[in-house]
């Protein structure tokens, strides 16, 4: 099974049920957030484009584990995936403690 | 040799390239230690055991070119440790900062909005005062 394909899509589905079921922050409708998300994806591209690069790879991927879709440059696609979900949870938990003394 | 610390600098990188952000955007995250610190624990709990799992099941491991070789309990790498504080922490300015800048477009637009309203009570002044010519 191509575990990491799977783990990154599910994921995504996990932070985006945690917001819609749980922590109901609105981030999701904010122009913030998705402006925010485009200058997060064009610096991954970046950053994980340096880590990833099959000429000198400081990340290395079994490629039994993943569809083998490598795109901007060497990047798995899964690490968009994984990228998003780990970005908007840290985001969601920083919206819900709104309130919170700082 | 030097290309041991190369994720390290990368991450580093990203820290000082960010930096603006808290102060010339008022992103303020650093100097709200409390709710930062929050919003990053789920993050770097669940996102490192998500690595350590993945290294375990062979799904990609690190040039040991390129990193440290410094391996924290559980087997977790320390650049992945800092980079699962680095990336939110980037996410969290950069959402921040966005903020600050929509309030600034909101502002301004606001500000033209007024603008001819106040040049309509202007021009309905007028007559009152001077009459039309």
């Amino acid at each position: 099974m191509r575990e990491y394909t799977v783990w990154s899509a599910v994921a995504v589905l996990v932070v985006v049920a945690l917001e819609a079921l749980w922590l109901r922050t609105g981030l999701f409708g904010k122009a913030q957030y998705w402006i925010a998300m485009a200058i997060v994806f064009a610096f991954q591209c970046l950053v994980d484009g340096w880590l990833t690069k099959l000429s000198a790879p400081i990340v290395l991927y079994a490629q039994d584990h993943m569809l083998g879709v490598r795109a901007p440059w060497d990047i798995p696609v899964e690490d968009f995936a994984f990228g998003f979900a780990m970005v908007t949870l840290a985001l969601l938990v920083w919206e819900a403690r709104r309130d919170q003394p700082e | 040799m030097a290309d041991r610390y190369q994720y390290l600098v990368l991450m580093a990188a990203c820290v000082l390239i960010t930096l603006p952000l808290e102060f010339v955007l008022r992103a303020r995250i650093y100097r709200r230690p409390r709710r930062y610190l929050v919003a990053l624990l789920p993050v770097v709990v669940v996102f490192s055991i998500w690595d350590v799992v993945a290294i375990a099941r062979e799904h990609w491991w690190y040039s040991p070119a390129y990193t440290t070789g410094v391996i924290l309990p559980a087997g977790l790498p320390l650049e992945e440790l800092v980079f699962f504080v680095v990336i939110p922490t980037c996410g969290l300015l950069t959402y921040e900062a966005v903020g600050t800048v929509l309030g600034w477009v909101r502002g301004w637009r606001g500000r033209a909005r007024q603008a001819p309203d106040r040049q309509g009570r202007a021009r309905q002044a007028r007559p009152r005062h001077g009459g039309a010519p």
